[in-house]
């Protein structure tokens, strides 16, 4: 409301003073509520930090778990777990996940496409010990053992419908005019689709794989009931692995300080990795947003 | 000429040596190389988890060094079940097995190895050791009629001490445990109510009237050493090694006796054979007895189907009874008293592998 | 929309190009199988629970669903407690979190700064990545003590001694592992996907709606109250459904806080208890199969996954629907 030349009736000004102030406590209630709202989450990736940092060190990094009661143990094989079962689970869920995504955008016009569509948004909710329970029921079950395949099993349940849907809506970026450039030039469609639409889309794909991957790396329950966990350094699929958010789960419900410590230093990497993940894939989203207009 | 001799007679000592090594690479009737063992899986008690992670570490490092054994403490519950489907070596309970589960597993064989404390592990700021709890108060506490920490039943033992008025908040195992069946029964020797109660009485998982869970004997001393005015039952070498506080008990003879590996053992002498699913030594009226004292068993076939297994855990059992007390007692687990090795040499003797007894290998009895 | 749409479906003008035909054929196939493994996924989920919980609800019956007893050693087992513990801690996390965030998502859109807007919106979206054992970590070692030694005491000082209300607050918060630390973790945790769907929604309210009312003399409370929520609210309700989506799922943090209590029905928030996905974690690696304990356990799954899935679809819909909303009344606006 900026100052009117015309004269105000005494009603008016009233009015326009009572106006100014219900403007600047509704502002100042969302300002306070906008803090309020980050500031715990603010509060926890601080205190991570701050807990975390003191514990890593190289041996952190490259060493196996120590015996109770003693010192110097690091937490390697977790480490490499986490990045065996996360990727034979993007393996496994990126090109399902891309060819559902091609069919969306691609052929997606029928009820057929929409139903999938639908589905694919209301599996993103999938709960994750879900995953973990069908997994073990036909996998671990069958196998009568513990692995990392399953695990990455467990992991591609809910990592697949994150890609199906964010790839659809990036290939679906890709402007039309490429497509009817290509289709003028006398190309078939899966010519079009595989030489021109998926590389122009591929900032974009790469984007939807990192926040799958982040996705993956922080989940526990479905690991928790397919690849249990070891203490040792496991590179083999079929047996069972650690992983990051395993090893963090078993030490903070342990009554042993040192494993508290540990626990604060494997949620920072874990925290580190899956947010560096997610600030990328954001400003791969913004580059690929400047570059296409 | 010489050099054609040289090479027949550095062939011959070679044939020679592998032969010799060829021989005594046997492992059955070789008698200048000892038994070296195989690798073991097992799954039960964390009751004795800490006793025999160094038992089996020294067993493997030092006496059968190939005898890698892998046991995974998953509870009793889970050690039986598991013995029972035969997908372990051997099994662990501090549970003596039930009529049922004799009959699930036939031929079963359940042998002591050490003596461990329940002890009541609590945590309340301003009171480090010292704690003197009846059998009264403690069954009040987990029947949940005993609320605050300065509720006069406590009070009345304990004048010395500033007691807080906190509320008391008692933690419990979740899974099914051979600690708790320990806990339970004696909770169940001392208290009626608790005895009579259909959702109560001693088990190895009971429905408990409040408090929070833990998660095995690690889960619940996480949850005392994070939780303020909390009390727990744990084995005691859980509370010595995250140094939590723990109580001393009043036995039966009026003394309040502090868990410790002497009052362990005193119990242990009333530990009688044959073991029968009422096998305990809880409420020992021997001189310094611990009340809440138990012994823990491992759990055998008599019919072993693999040699080399047999004959490994044989060896490990025959070593952990005559050899292992001074490994135990470095994890604060006392060793079973003298009258029951001749037992206990007979249940061994009882394992056979093809009807012919199993018995310990030199690497051991020597 | 429709017009670019048939001009990619147009066929390969060389008609006599077989390889084309035969590589298109195959494509359309390969995708189509490919997203048809959604809805296989989908029927795979369900018809695997089923058999596997099969057991428990053939010995049960549909008194699973109302027994309140879950006793292993008995073999009695009952999904009542565990069905009200997930809906419980799921509102307590609605209840905190959807005020909070619908305020922080008008506070991006209507009054931060045009500079910070960018940065704050992606801090509060990536606060949505955080996993959730690094939440149950914080949790147990600096929530838990907080609520158990300082704000549960309090509450049940003040507001417990409110008859009525105050019954929710009774009792021993047993440290802090209860239902209410488990739903204000939970609140916590959906926070940032509320506040991220409601800024997207708030941010296609059309802005001649806004101004109209401005220039009528309405005062910011009032266009944001009168003009600005009403017209989102199909897509707000949408995205607090979506948040109560992921609070009933959410399995490992609330597993940390919750204290686990077995067959707890109660109207204090302060006993502990167990969600059905904290249930399934804690017992599920060491439940005995023989037994009806592991079949319970996939039966409650099966449970959590359809009610799940349900405010899943739902929320969906309402979104989609607040969407089409909205581009309709901008084409009438621009027309």
């Amino acid at each position: 409301m900026s100052s009117t030349p015309l004269s105000l009736t005494t009603t008016s000004r009233r009015r326009l003073s009572r106006a100014r102030i219900s403007n600047r406590v509704f502002t100042a209630t969302l300002w306070i509520t906008g803090i309020l709202a980050l500031l715990p989450l603010a509060f926890i990736v601080g205190y991570v930090v701050r807990k975390g940092v003191g514990i890593l060190s190289i041996h952190f990094f490259t060493r196996t778990p120590a015996i109770v009661g003693q010192s110097g143990g690091g937490i390697s094989e977790a480490f490499i777990g986490s990045a065996l079962i996360v990727g034979m689970a993007i393996l496994f869920s990126v090109p399902l996940g891309l060819l559902a995504a091609v069919y969306l955008s691609e052929y997606g016009t029928g009820r057929f496409a929409s139903m999938v569509r639908f589905l694919s948004e209301v599996l993103l909710s999938t709960p994750s010990i879900v995953a973990g329970v069908v997994i073990w029921t036909l996998v671990v079950v069958r196998l009568h053992a513990f692995s990392a395949f399953a695990g990455a099993l467990a992991l591609t349940v809910l990592m697949w419908p994150i890609i199906a849907r964010a790839s659809e809506d990036v290939i679906r970026l890709v402007p039309q005019e490429l497509r009817e450039a290509a289709i003028a030039l006398g190309a078939p469609k899966w010519k079009v689709i595989l030489r021109v639409v998926l590389p122009a889309a591929v900032s974009g794909l790469t984007n939807t794989v990192l926040l799958a991957v982040a996705r993956g790396l922080g989940e526990t329950a479905p690991v928790l009931l397919t690849s249990l966990g070891s203490e040792f350094v496991n590179r083999n699929p079929g047996k069972p692995t650690d992983t990051l958010s395993l090893r963090i789960y078993q030490y903070a419900l342990s009554p042993v300080k040192s494993w508290h410590d540990i626990a604060w230093g494997a949620a920072l990497c874990l925290l580190v990795i899956v947010l560096v993940l997610s600030v990328t894939a954001r400003y791969l989203t913004a580059r690929g947003r400047r570059n296409a207009r | 000429m010489l050099q054609r001799k040289s090479v027949r007679v550095l062939v011959g000592i070679t044939l020679l040596a592998l032969i010799g090594a060829a021989c005594s690479s046997k492992t059955n009737g070789g008698t200048n190389t000892a038994f070296k063992g195989v690798a073991l899986n097992g799954a039960g008690a964390t009751f004795p988890a800490p006793a025999y992670s160094a038992l089996f570490t020294t067993f493997y490092q030092s006496i059968e060094t190939g005898a890698a054994i892998n046991y995974q403490a998953v509870g009793s519950g889970a050690g039986i079940t598991q013995i029972t489907a035969k997908t372990v070596d051997f099994g662990a309970s501090d549970a003596p097995l039930k009529d049922s589960d004799v009959a699930a597993a036939p031929g079963l064989l359940e042998i002591p190895t050490v003596l461990g404390a329940v002890v009541l592990a609590y945590n309340v700021p301003g009171i480090p050791t010292g704690l003197k709890l009846t059998p009264e108060v403690i069954s009040g506490i987990f029947l949940n009629k005993i609320k605050f920490w300065d509720d006069a039943a406590i009070k009345a033992d304990n004048s010395g001490t500033n007691l807080p008025h906190q509320q008391i908040v008692s933690v419990h195992r979740k899974d099914s445990s051979g600690t708790t069946f320990v806990f339970t029964s004696y909770l169940s020797k001392v208290s009626t109510e608790w005895a009579n109660d259909p959702k109560l009485g001693a088990a190895k998982s009971v429905t408990w009237p409040s408090g929070l869970q833990g998660d095995k004997n690690a889960g619940v001393a996480q949850k005392i050493s994070s939780v303020k005015y909390s009390i727990g039952y744990v084995e005691l070498a859980y509370a010595l090694s995250n140094t939590i506080s723990y109580a001393s008990v009043k036995s039966p003879s009026g003394d309040f006796v502090a868990p410790s590996i002497d009052s362990v053992t005193a119990a242990g002498a009333d530990l009688t054979f044959p073991i029968g699913p009422k096998t305990n030594v809880l409420q020992s009226t021997a001189a310094g007895a611990y009340p809440i004292s138990t012994t823990t068993y491992l759990l055998v076939y008599k019919n072993q189907t693999d040699k080399d297994k047999g004959q490994t855990l044989v060896d490990l059992i025959y070593w952990i009874e005559h050899k292992g007390a001074e490994v135990a007692k470095t994890q604060h687990y006392a060793p079973l008293p003298a009258s029951a090795l001749a037992p206990i040499d007979a249940l061994i003797a009882q394992i056979t592998f093809n009807g012919a007894a199993i018995t310990p290998s030199a690497a051991v009895t020597a | 929309m429709s017009l670019t749409r048939q001009t990619a479906e147009v066929r390969a003008p060389m008609e006599g190009s077989r390889r084309a035909r035969l590589g298109d054929v195959l494509t359309k196939r390969i995708v189509a199988i490919a997203a048809s493994g959604v809805l296989a996924l989908l029927l795979l989920i369900v018809v695997v629970l089923a058999t596997g919980g099969g057991k428990a609800l053939h010995k049960f019956g549909f008194g699973f669903f109302t027994s309140t007893k879950w006793i292993p050693t008995e073999e009695i087992f009952g999904a009542a407690p565990y069905i009200f513990g997930t809906l419980i801690t799921s509102a307590i996390a609605l209840v905190l979190a959807v005020p909070v965030a619908l305020g922080l998502s008008l506070f991006v859109t209507e009054v931060c700064p045009k500079p910070i807007r960018g940065p704050i919106a992606a801090l509060s979206d990536m606060l949505a990545a955080i996993p959730s054992v690094v939440y149950g970590l914080w949790g147990i070692y600096v929530m838990v003590p907080w609520m158990g030694t300082t704000l549960e005491p309090f509450l049940g000082r003040t507001i417990g001694k409110v008859p009525g209300l105050g019954a929710l607050f009774h009792g021993n918060p047993n440290g802090g592992y209860n239902i209410f630390t488990a739903g204000v973790i939970l609140a916590v945790m959906i926070l940032p996907i509320i506040a991220s769907v409601s800024r997207e929604i708030l941010s296609t309210v059309p802005r001649e709606l806004r101004d109209g009312a401005y220039a009528l003399g309405a005062t910011r409370f009032e266009v944001v109250l009168g003009v600005t929520v009403p017209f989102a609210r199909a897509g707000l309700v949408g995205a607090s459904v979506l948040g109560l989506g992921r609070a009933l799922g959410e399995t490992i943090a609330v597993s940390m806080v919750i204290g686990g209590f077995n067959g707890h029905i109660g109207f204090s928030l302060f006993h502990s208890g167990d969600s059905i996905p904290s249930l399934i974690a804690s017992n599920f690696n060491e439940a005995t199969t023989a037994g009806a304990e592991r079949s319970s356990l996939i039966a409650l799954a099966l449970i959590l996954v359809v009610i799940s899935l349900a405010f899943a679809a739902l929320a969906r819909l309402l979104v989609r629907r607040a969407n089409r909303q909205m581009r309709a009344s901008f084409a009438r606006a621009a027309a």
